[in-house]
């Protein structure tokens, strides 16, 4: 074993097992490890066990950084417990402290320490005011507004961060200074994505009108961009986007509106197809930095009638990484039915795919529709059986079953989708498709809408199909046994819990869940005699189902249980809560069994009442994370003032996942008092 | 699938204990996209179900194996990083000079997944034409999952695996099957022994050690510190004094192991344990 390591090991061994006087020296002598994981323990322990005033000290030297840096890391971490300590700070004379403590108190996040800030926005040292800008932007301070407005005259780095701090803050009354600064002034970009972030509906009609005027990129994409969200959450756009349309009809030079829209769709088509074929499938998570200037594109182009690059948007339509066109196309687009019929035969078929998917269809549009039917692509088909099943016109059923029958897998799955989603007195002749003769996917397929449709015309046959040979045709059948509401159909069900493929009684155990009822949680209660692979998921079951005529069997149960069955029985009682449930859940927590404690105290979390706040309390002194992170769950629930310094320990706690958790119960408890001060 | 953190550090923190992978911070989504599947296949509605399911389930211990392939489920190839077959063809042997006459050259390709990576070695020291100077080797190679190895020993392969192969080396290397597969010539599946082995398994020796070499490649990258530590120090163990450890490009010993001294070579970092007395 080499030095360097075994060192580190002992070190982070030694800076665990400290104890007394000797461990605080230990730690801070830690910030300066050389090895990485060492320094991040000595972190976490510092948030635990050093007090704000010590690390505030370290965070005051400015010539040891690694000192200073760990310092700052614990008492970010130290969150709230911190707080009354750091807002004392910002009156320290020296201005390098202040500007730490701003920063750590806007990391932190408690808007109650927006007040101590407030007058070090005139503070002498710029780097003290430029935090102090930061921070109330951060805290979301309203009370900030008028200063900041006031600093968009000053300084140009003040007016920087002034101006992006009215942004966080959402204040509308700073949108019409921020439109002040565009286009001409060195802040132009950062006042537009802060007039992005404010969203001010009359931000609007002064936004499109830049969107025309500047031809310079990036600031012309980030109105764009703005636009694209002010639009979005406008209540009424209509009046803004047709003076919009005349002014932009005036302007069709290469540098033109419709222009810049157009090049830059065909640009984001491109690069996704690039993408596709680089990482297939992954391809979507990289287009989602840029999805927002296409969407706002989109939205400009649809509102703003620029009809002729309708086509390009409908290209997209469709596509399962850009399903927001849809809501688009439906918010902006108005189209009379020659429009329509002219791109349901446009030349391309994506567009003619697209236009099914996004538009909203009339009776008048069957005709059109069915024709697609018989497109030569097969996108373009199921993209129809799609719109007809939107239209729900029953006259579209045949040829829908003719689908079922002859269509690719797609087709099929969107003509059973659609057929469910028809009249029931149409789907007649789906019964030629529930003949086990017909073919597996046909049956399946017309399985599938007589769920969608909740048939009960077909109650025979889904039945009978529910005992076919085929496992594939049996769980399809009982999947639609489960959307009819009559006993035969339950009673279908719970026969099949005994079906010979485990994966059958598994889905159909869930389709028993969904569908609810008193009579599952009697049945599901029967079959705990049964100590099979089943039973776990059964017990599982019937604490979904709530089932509280379950909870005796469950507790008498539990001595002869396995240990993954005797998880689910407590996690089963926690969900049904029947009367004296904490007591046995308390019992538990004593199990030698770790996975029994966890259960039994997340139980507890869920259930706890005042009087168990001892209980609790005690769970937050365990030496397992698990527990600790289910003591400050419970506790939050309650939300009783008197956890409070329980909590403010937690929120140190070494494991960060209970620091968080605490944190979060800290800021809901009823007295309101998020940090120590309170 | 649901994401509560602490659930999330519950399944980290059994895979960490199992398997010494580590999935903390941003390496989370990495880790759902892997149970994602698994947690389908079970029919478990939550990440919480999935870890009751590793913890007390009775057929746990089958889970874990399933789970083992799913997350160390990385892409490999034959002839990924060709580099370091040449390097151990021509350095490596050179520099063991006359002791490879008395004995054979010793290998062991750890996390060597279905078998790409040693396979590949096997062909790059045929191709050196080391037989004809007399020059024997041995490969091991283990890794975590039993499916795997079954590949591994079988040696049939998709077109995918045989992507860096130009179409004379297919032809000499592997046997075209029915369905675009490709089954590796006898004589190179016969010169490699594989054999399942945690890495992450405190203490103890792997293989049969002493090895002249060991390829450990892109696999450490998932280990956490201690996890890394832990490997590294037994492969100081399995290889001979002046051994030879190649990693991947992305990993490094670098101020992590005195027991190693970094080497370039043709390009490459390769890692050489130090001699006994130095060591000393």
């Amino acid at each position: 074993m080499s030095i360097s390591t075994v060192a580190a090991a002992d070190r982070l061994a030694r800076l665990s097992t400290a104890t007394g006087p000797a461990r605080e020296a230990l730690i801070l002598a830690a910030f300066e490890d050389e090895t990485a994981s060492v320094r991040e323990h000595a972190i976490r322990l510092a948030t635990r066990y050093v007090e704000p005033q010590i690390l505030g000290g370290l965070v005051a030297d400015g010539v040891n950084a690694a000192r200073r840096n760990g310092a700052l890391a614990a008492l970010e971490r130290q969150g709230p417990y911190a707080v009354p300590y750091l807002a004392e700070l910002l009156r320290s004379p020296d201005a390098e402290l202040v500007m730490f403590a701003l920063q750590i108190l806007a990391r932190v996040g408690d808007p109650k320490a927006a007040a101590g800030m407030l007058p070090l926005l005139r503070h002498g040292d710029p780097n003290v005011a430029q935090s102090a800008v930061e921070a109330l932007g951060r805290l979301r301070s309203a009370d900030a507004v008028p200063a900041l407005l006031e600093l968009l005259r000053g300084n140009l780095w003040l007016q920087l961060a002034a101006v992006t701090a009215l942004g966080e803050i959402g204040d509308p009354a700073a949108a019409a200074p921020l439109l002040a600064l565009v286009p001409d002034s060195f802040v132009a970009e950062q006042a537009v994505r802060s007039l992005q972030r404010l969203a001010a509906p009359e931000s609007l009609d002064p936004l499109l009108s830049l969107l025309i005027r500047v031809h310079e990129r990036p600031l012309r994409d980030a109105i764009l961009e703005a636009v694209g969200v002010v639009l979005d959450l406008h209540p009424d756009p209509a009046a803004a986007a047709a003076r919009f349309a005349l002014e932009s009809e005036r302007d069709r030079g290469p540098e033109g509106v419709a222009a810049f829209l157009g090049e830059l769709l065909r640009t984001f088509e491109a690069e996704a197809e690039c993408l596709r074929e680089l990482h297939g499938s992954a391809a979507a998570g990289a287009m989602v930095e840029r999805e927002g200037l296409a969407q706002a594109a989109v939205a400009v182009i649809l509102s703003g009638r620029v009809r002729s690059l309708y086509p390009l948007v409908l290209r997209r339509a469709g596509d399962s990484e850009a399903p927001w066109i849809e809501a688009q196309w439906h918010r902006h687009a108005q189209l009379g039915r020659p429009e329509i019929a002219a791109l349901l035969s446009h030349r391309d078929p994506l567009v003619r795919r697209g236009i099914l998917t996004a538009a909203v269809f009339e009776s008048e549009d069957l005709a059109n529709i069915l024709a697609r039917l018989e497109d030569p692509d097969t996108q373009v088909r199921a993209a129809a059986c799609r719109a007809l099943g939107r239209l729900g016109d029953g006259r579209a059923a045949p040829a829908l079953i003719r689908q079922i029958r002859e269509g690719t897998p797609e087709e099929r799955a969107e003509a059973a989708a659609a057929l469910g989603r028809l009249p029931i007195e149409a789907l007649q002749e789906l019964c030629l498709c529930l003949d086990p003769r017909a073919g597996d996917d046909t049956v399946v397929a017309a399985l599938e809408a007589v769920r969608v449709a909740q048939a009960s015309a077909f109650e025979a046959d889904v039945l009978a199909l529910a005992r076919a040979p085929s496992a594939v045709i049996r769980l399809a059948a009982l999947r639609a046994a489960a959307a009819l509401p009559s006993t035969r159909a339950e009673l279908a069900l719970f026969r099949a819990l005994g079906d010979r493929d485990e994966c059958i009684q598994v889905e159909v155990l869930e389709l028993l869940v969904e569908r609810g009822g008193d009579r599952a949680g009697t049945t599901l209660t029967a079959l705990l005699s049964a100590a099979d692979s089943l039973r776990f998921r059964v017990i599982r079951a019937l604490g979904r189902l709530r089932v509280a005529e379950a909870a005796p069997r469950l507790e008498s149960l539990y001595r002869e249980a396995a240990l993954h069955e005797r998880v689910e029985i407590l996690r089963a009682l926690a969900a049904i809560a029947p009367p004296g449930v904490a007591d046995v859940l308390r019992t538990r927590l004593r199990s030698p069994e770790p996975e029994i404690r966890h259960v039994a105290a997340s139980g507890l979390a869920e259930v706890a009442g005042p009087e168990d706040v001892p209980t609790l309390v005690a769970m937050a002194g365990d030496e397992d994370w698990a527990m600790r992170n289910e003591a400050a769950r419970g506790l939050g629930r309650l939300g009783l003032p008197e956890s409070r310094s329980t909590l403010l320990t937690l929120v140190r706690d070494v494991e960060p996942v209970v620091a968080r958790t605490a944190r979060g119960a800290l800021a809901g408890l009823a007295d309101g008092s998020g940090s120590a001060a309170a | 699938m649901t994401a509560d953190e602490g659930e999330c550090k519950l399944l980290s923190d059994v895979i960490q204990e199992r398997f010494g992978l580590s999935f903390a911070g941003v390496r989370r989504d990495i880790l759902l996209s892997r149970l994602r599947p698994r947690l389908t296949a079970l029919r478990l509605p939550t990440l919480l179900d999935y870890y009751h399911f590793l913890r007390c389930h009775p057929d746990r211990e089958a889970e874990f194996e399933r789970l083992s392939c799913q997350l160390t489920n990385n892409e490999t190839y034959f002839f990924r990083e060709p580099h370091h077959f040449a390097i151990i063809a021509q350095h490596v042997v050179a520099a063991l000079g006359d002791t490879l006459r008395t004995r054979p050259l010793r290998v062991l390709s750890a996390g060597c997944s279905s078998g790409e990576e040693p396979y590949s070695l096997a062909i790059a020291l045929q191709d050196a034409g080391l037989e004809l100077r007399g020059i024997r080797w041995e490969i091991d190679a283990c890794d975590l999952n039993r499916d795997r190895i079954a590949r591994a020993r079988e040696g049939v392969y998709e077109g995918g695996s045989l992507r860096a192969c130009d179409e004379e080396a297919v032809r000499r290397h592997f046997e075209s099957q029915n369905g675009g597969r490709y089954r590796l010539r006898e004589r190179y599946r016969k010169s490699v022994r594989f054999f399942e082995a945690n890495l992450a398994t405190p203490g103890g020796m792997i293989g049969s050690p002493p090895y002249d070499v060991v390829l450990c490649r892109n696999l450490l990258i998932y280990f956490d510190d201690a996890g890394f530590d832990r490997t590294i120090r037994l492969f100081a163990r399995a290889l001979a004094p002046g051994g030879w450890l190649f990693l991947g490009h992305s990993e490094s010993l670098i101020d992590r192991s005195d027991e190693f001294v970094p080497t370039w070579l043709e390009g490459a970092m390769i890692y050489r344990k130090r001699l006994a007395e130095a060591a000393a």
